[in-house]
């Protein structure tokens, strides 16, 4: 029995095997999903499609939910989540621009300007910062930009004039924008310094050959045709910002507020709370069952739209892909 | 442009260009006037007492090479691998400059002006140039051709401004009867020959005064290959063609005077015939007839 483990496998087996493990782990995020959505379920059922609006405060409404016990009325389950999924979204949806502009830029200086000596320096030193965990930078947000948020850019003036519904004291849009954007950079810059490394030397060379200005042709050519790989780049990114906790749950602010652009200034240091770090400070309430089922309702939106995102992601590279026809 | 062609001005340094036997470094005597004679057009191209050097070789890879380029005539320039017939070539629009710790010494003038003193997307434009593997952009055909327009213009054209100068490079190409009816498609997906001949339009788009081609027929088939010398033949009327090939027969089909390189020297230049059936140079003799390669 235990020396058939060591004998080597036939093709046949070899398949089988590899099959049932992929197999698996369909079945697993299948099972993963059905389990979450029904988890879910009474918190959609009691509040409808304005689960997806704005209301009532939402920290209220989730320190209600724990405070109506283990045997809640209807009226516990009441969840207004726009705030929450605004702030999702305004978080990754700006890191995930800035970023995708910063990692195209810097991408370009690596592959196209930098001498070979420091690109072999940057390039593994990018690779590492993509690797430090989120914590950290969660860490040097709370330790560094945030006091320096509260105590050079924050006037009192901005301060006292929304003082009747949040205090700015430096955690909140700015700093969450800035970390995750610094988080989810080296990934994208890894992803885009490998495809444009990729691209034919003919591709460059034909368009200097007619003419062009360097920059041009990278801008023309190189970058034009490694399209899909910063759309792939920007879904990774964006999976990973959507599901960003710890580090956003220390520097956001923790509110659940709707930062407003037409504050002016004073919008990027308004603190919010994406969903994520929501699910994260609340799983500790998770004995109450209207909390629970509202936590699992947030898993189940990060969820399906992650599930969105790699999905339009991809046909979207597949359009970009069917142009060039390879 | 006022004159077409423009006139040549008389260069200095006005010498036979250099004939060489690298074996014993001695010049070849007999001087090669007949070969200067101006039995076509005007000199677009002087290749003055150039040299190139690449970082970290002894070795120059082109070694005080003067040739002339007439308006009208497709000079073949042949030679075993590695006798720097590219790097010359890639030197006449300054694409050897991309090349780390490539340096050059000598001028190359282009109707009488020093290509070194020309803006460099101006004289890409004037000499430009065909690669050895097709090089069509991952785009459309009609953008592919329309590229180089686009690119130098200040304000971006119109298709109505577009669509009769790709019709013009495309036609020149030999190219526009095939792909007429769908301009739109990838340029990647046309065959390996249709996309070289793309890459000839594209370069004809802007109507340069000399073309470079860098052994254009090597990666197509034979049919491919018989459409594109057909249509070099053609095209230099217009053009001052410089093409690098290590295929002889195709040097001789194609060219009207030949160049053999060897080891960066330039050993002997010649109207192809003469250079083909009665080499003056002992191993250029042994190269045409196959003693080495």
């Amino acid at each position: 029995m235990l020396r058939s483990l060591f004998r080597p496998l036939t093709d046949r087996r070899a398949e089988r095997m590899l099959g049932a493990t992929a197999v698996s782990v369909v079945l697993v995020i299948v099972a993963m999903i059905v389990f979450i959505a029904i988890e879910a379920w009474p918190s959609f059922q009691h509040n409808g499609l304005s689960w997806f609006g704005s209301g009532k405060d939402v920290d209220a409404e989730l320190g209600a939910m724990v405070n109506a016990g283990a045997d809640p009325s209807g009226d516990a389950y009441q969840l207004r989540a726009w705030p929450l999924l605004y702030a999702t979204a305004l978080t990754t949806v700006l890191a995930v621009g800035l970023g995708v502009f910063i990692a195209v830029l810097a991408s370009i200086f690596i592959v196209e300007l930098a001498p070979p000596r420091v690109r072999s320096i940057v390039v593994p030193v990018v690779r590492l910062l993509a690797a430090v965990p989120s914590v950290v930078y969660g860490l040097i947000g709370i330790l560094v930009l945030v006091p320096f948020v509260n105590d050079h850019l924050i006037n009192e003036g901005q301060r006292e004039s929304v003082s009747y519904v949040i205090t700015l004291n430096g955690p909140g849009l700015l700093v969450s924008v800035v970390l995750l954007t610094l988080m989810i950079t080296p990934i994208m810059i890894s992803i885009v310094v490998d495809a444009l490394t990729a691209v034919p030397r003919g591709w460059r060379e034909g368009a200097l050959a007619l003419g062009v200005t360097r920059w041009r042709a990278v801008m023309s050519v190189s970058v034009r045709a490694i399209r899909p790989a910063i759309v792939a780049a920007a879904v990774l990114a964006s999976a990973r910002a959507l599901g960003e906790a710890i580090m956003l749950s220390m520097v956001s602010g923790s509110k659940g507020f709707s930062p407003q652009p037409w504050d002016g200034l004073i919008f990027l240091f308004e603190p919010l709370r994406p969903l994520a770090a929501t699910i994260a400070e609340q799983s500790e309430g998770i004995a109450a069952p209207a909390l629970k089922s509202s936590i699992y309702a947030m898993a189940l939106v990060l969820l399906v739209s992650s599930l969105f995102l790699s999905i339009g992601g991809s046909l979207i590279k597949r359009r970009l892909r069917l142009g060039t026809a390879r | 442009m006022a004159e077409f062609p423009p006139p040549v001005r008389r260069i200095s340094s006005e010498q036979a260009p250099n004939v060489v036997d690298p074996a014993t470094r001695q010049e070849i005597p007999e001087p090669i006037a007949r070969a200067l004679a101006p039995s076509y057009g005007p000199e677009r191209l002087r290749i003055d007492e150039v040299s190139i050097h690449y970082a970290g070789s002894a070795r120059p890879a082109v070694n005080r090479v003067t040739l002339p380029v007439r308006q009208g005539e497709v000079l073949a320039l042949i030679g075993p691998s590695g006798c720097g017939k590219t790097t010359l070539l890639r030197s006449l629009n300054r694409l050897v400059e991309l090349t780390p710790g490539a340096t050059r010494d000598g001028r190359i003038l282009l109707d009488g002006d020093d290509i070194d003193q020309l803006e460099i997307t101006r004289l890409r434009r004037r000499v430009s140039m065909i690669f050895q593997q097709p090089n069509p952009f991952p785009m459309s055909i009609f953008d592919n051709v329309a590229y180089a327009i686009r690119e130098q213009a200040m304000r971006r054209p119109g298709k109505a401004v577009l669509q009769p100068r790709v019709e013009k490079a495309l036609r020149r190409a030999g190219l526009w009867d095939e792909v007429a009816d769908d301009l739109g498609r990838p340029a990647l997906r046309l065959s390996g020959g249709q996309q070289q001949r793309l890459c000839i339009a594209r370069a004809l788009a802007v109507e340069p005064d000399v073309l470079l081609m860098d052994e254009p027929c090597s990666a197509l088939d034979p049919i491919s290959t018989g459409v594109v010398e057909e249509l070099i033949h053609e095209l230099r009327q217009n053009l001052a063609i410089v093409i690098v090939t290590h295929n002889l027969a195709q040097a001789r089909r194609v060219g009207d005077h030949v160049a053999f390189m060897y080891l960066g020297d330039l050993v002997e230049y010649a109207p192809t015939e003469e250079l083909f059936t009665n080499p003056r140079a002992d191993r250029t003799r042994d190269y045409v007839q196959g003693a080495f390669g």
